[in-house]
């Protein structure tokens, strides 16, 4: 304790030329469900960090910024960070419109940026010739290659021939789906009904009418929270005989993994508080210490690693030089809740840190969520209904 | 007892003398020299908010020149979106950026008089609902063109406008929002400005005293769509990125006739003043007012269109007539 103590007291002493990190995140609009999940993360790295001796023999700085999920006040903000905050590193970044945006002010100030969201393809076009980019949540596309990789084992180990596709009319559900129904036939499914809602219509007759008659296997959604309940009790009230029914929302609606609807339906995450790995259950218990609670957003702990790591890289270089710095993030290998972080080349990018490998895929089984693959994460074999 | 023909005829003359444009031409010479003052580490942030201040001003007096002829609409994000994809798509054919600029609001504008002439016959909230599907219309189009063409739902990058220069870029818009001045006080000043009034206070009866009502109404479509499509260019060049749920997003529509209101309608500086003062007092209480400062922006903006019916213009056009800057 009197080290701690000790410690605390010098750290503070020595507050003067402590290095700055500008965190520009959404504090307000349509993404502050996930930039307040990555304010708590940063919050809790931010203890430890500054517990565990400081960055360079100093208190960690962090200097926080509200992009409010809009390209015209987060170009703003992020040059107010960097121009008058003069914070060394940027982090954050959760919409991906914000962050293409964003590229313009980052190119001009040569800004370093350790970049945890914005899974968009654009952002990685925007980014391709930035050298101090780098990128923690996988691309869109990992996205995809990790359904299709889970999809291909329920075909080897099940026998899943027939895909069903419902997908909302809106840009998070239409994006690239011609490019979807492709890549599964390539992949030897068939793709038995490709068929459009509106999200938030909660008529899903018609949709499950036909689909009844295409005979899937299994049933890929692509839609928002609020599509989960209807869906799932049409397929009910119909007898709908499918091996999975896989979704894809942002988030869940708030409660659905307790209704009985929502037993053996799989869904994708980066992270979830059961995660079976040591760095996930230190990540839990020390953000239930500090918050009193327990999150489910992914984001929490992707901030969390975003700043240690950052963090570690400095103080591993030794100084502030960007330079310096990114060579070693680039060499970094860290346990983390989502497995180990380690940099490669992405399509486009030079620094990209989780790809698909690291998504899990869940089913919602008695009352909670359960990871069911890949096998490293998995806690229960999958519950297949034919 | 009559009204003296003298007192008639000055209250229907707009007030343009000297004296009422001072306070425009203040707002124009202090706008351009802020981008000189020497205001240190500050500078570069402000530029940016400055920048999207002009931007936000072009929306709300664009706004304001459709709403002197009576309609309310809220099709100004179509418009606003159409200027963006029109300007990235004709610099995808090689267009130069000061050619695609004009063209694109050209393009929204003709769009506009389609639009117009097919909810002509409507009125007042009805208007309203028929722009607003219109919105919906073309961003639903917008999003299933091919991907190679628009980049569909992913949406489409936008090369930077002057090459990224922040103050190239504010000047720029500053330049934009004179001539939309310009426009909007040529409107004001000249025949349009009594036939929308006219229109304005009852259709019917501007059309039995010889207002062609269609034209005029179309013209106030085609000027305000116009450049509202200058103020989406502007946007898209400088934030490199516009996909159709941002851009044609109901927020670009309400933004633009809350400011109009806030500043004071049917008038060339409340538009403008409404736009710098919304966005000055927003950082400002972002800055002081750090968790929940949009409830304490929202309930200045309720408390002052309580108090203010007229806007900001109210303050210094109390007890006379028209009030015309």
């Amino acid at each position: 304790m009197k080290t701690l103590l000790l410690t605390g007291v010098l750290l503070a002493v020595s507050g003067a030329g402590a290095v700055k990190v500008g965190v520009l995140i959404p504090l307000s609009g349509a993404g502050s469900v996930s930039g307040q999940a990555a304010k708590n993360g940063y919050e809790l790295a931010l203890d430890e960090i500054n517990k565990a001796g400081g960055v360079l023999g100093k208190p960690l700085e962090v200097v926080y910024g509200d992009d409010a999920s809009a390209p015209a006040k987060a170009v703003p903000e992020f040059v107010k960070l960097v121009t008058v905050d003069k914070v060394d590193f940027m982090a954050g970044g959760v919409s991906s419109a914000v962050s293409v945006a964003l590229s313009g002010p980052a190119k001009q100030y040569n800004t370093f940026m350790a970049w945890i969201g914005a899974a968009a393809t654009p952002v990685e076009d925007a980014f391709a010739d930035h050298k101090y980019f780098f990128h923690y949540h996988p691309w869109s596309y990992y996205n995809f290659e990790a359904i299709l990789g889970f999809f291909k084992t329920l075909k080897d180990k099940q026998g899943a021939k027939n895909i069903a596709i419902a997908y909302e009319d809106g840009p998070f559900g239409s994006a690239g789906i011609d490019a979807t129904v492709d890549a599964f036939k390539k992949a030897g499914f068939n793709v038995v009904l490709t068929e459009k809602f509106k999200t938030g219509s909660g008529n899903f007759g018609p949709l499950v009418s036909k689909a009844k008659a295409a005979k899937p296997d299994i049933m890929y959604w692509v839609g928002y929270d609020t599509d989960a309940l209807p869906l799932a009790t049409e397929i009910k009230q119909q007898n709908l005989k499918l091996g999975l029914i896989y979704g894809t929302p942002p988030s869940w609606p708030v409660g659905f993994e307790k209704n009985p609807l929502a037993n053996d339906i799989a869904g994708l995450s980066l992270w979830l508080p059961t995660s079976p790995n040591k760095e996930s259950a230190a990540f839990v218990a020390a953000y239930k210490k500090k918050f009193n609670n327990v999150t489910e957003e992914y984001f929490a702990p992707l901030a969390y690693v975003n700043l240690k790591s950052l963090a570690a890289a400095i103080n591993k270089a030794g100084s502030v030089d960007k330079d310096k710095v990114a060579a070693e993030l680039a060499r970094i290998n860290m346990p983390t809740p989502f497995g180990p972080l380690t940099f490669s080349k992405s399509l486009k990018t030079q620094y990209q840190g989780f790809k698909a490998g690291n998504w899990l895929h869940f089913q919602f089984l008695n009352d909670t969520r359960v990871p069911v693959y890949p096998a490293n994460f998995s806690q229960k074999p999958v519950v297949w209904g034919k | 007892m009559g009204t003296p023909a003298s007192k008639r005829q000055a209250a229907r003359k707009p007030d343009i003398t000297g004296v009422a444009l001072v306070p425009l031409a203040i707002f124009f010479l202090l706008a351009l020299a802020f981008p000189f003052l020497p205001l240190g580490d500050l500078g570069a942030f402000l530029l940016q908010i400055g920048f999207f201040t002009l931007v936000a001003g072009i929306m709300a007096l664009s706004w304001d020149i459709l709403a002197r002829s009576g309609q309310v609409s809220l099709a100004h994000a179509a418009f606003y979106g159409l200027g963006a994809y029109g300007y990235a798509l004709l610099l995808k054919t090689g267009l130069v950026w000061s050619l695609a600029m004009p063209l694109a609001a050209l393009g929204a504008g003709v769009v506009s008089l389609l639009v117009g002439a097919v909810t002509m016959r409507l009125s007042g909230m009805y208007f309203a609902i028929a722009t607003l599907a219109f919105t919906e219309v073309v961003r639903t189009i917008i999003q299933n063109l091919p991907e190679d063409v628009a980049g569909g739902a992913n949406g489409l990058l936008v090369p930077a406008l002057l090459g990224g220069n922040s103050r190239g870029q504010y000047l720029l818009a500053l330049l934009l929002l004179a001539l939309t001045a310009s426009v909007s006080l040529a409107v004001r000043t000249g025949r349009l400005h009594h036939a929308f009034a006219a229109i304005r206070q009852g259709e019917e009866t501007a059309r039995v005293l010889g207002v062609s009502t269609v034209r005029y109404k179309l013209a106030a479509f085609f000027i305000s769509s116009f450049l509202a499509a200058l103020a989406g260019v502007l946007y898209a060049g400088k934030t490199f990125f516009i996909s159709p749920l941002d851009t044609f997003s109901l927020a670009n529509s309400i933004a633009p006739l809350t400011t109009s209101i806030f500043g004071g309608l049917y008038t060339t500086l409340g538009p403008i003043l409404g736009a710098t003062v919304l966005r000055i007092a927003e950082e400002a209480l972002h800055n002081v007012v750090k968790n929940g400062y949009l409830v304490v922006y929202g309930l200045v903006l309720m408390l002052s269109i309580l108090w203010l019916p007229r806007g900001l213009m109210g303050l210094f056009r109390r007890g006379r007539h028209g009030g015309d800057l």
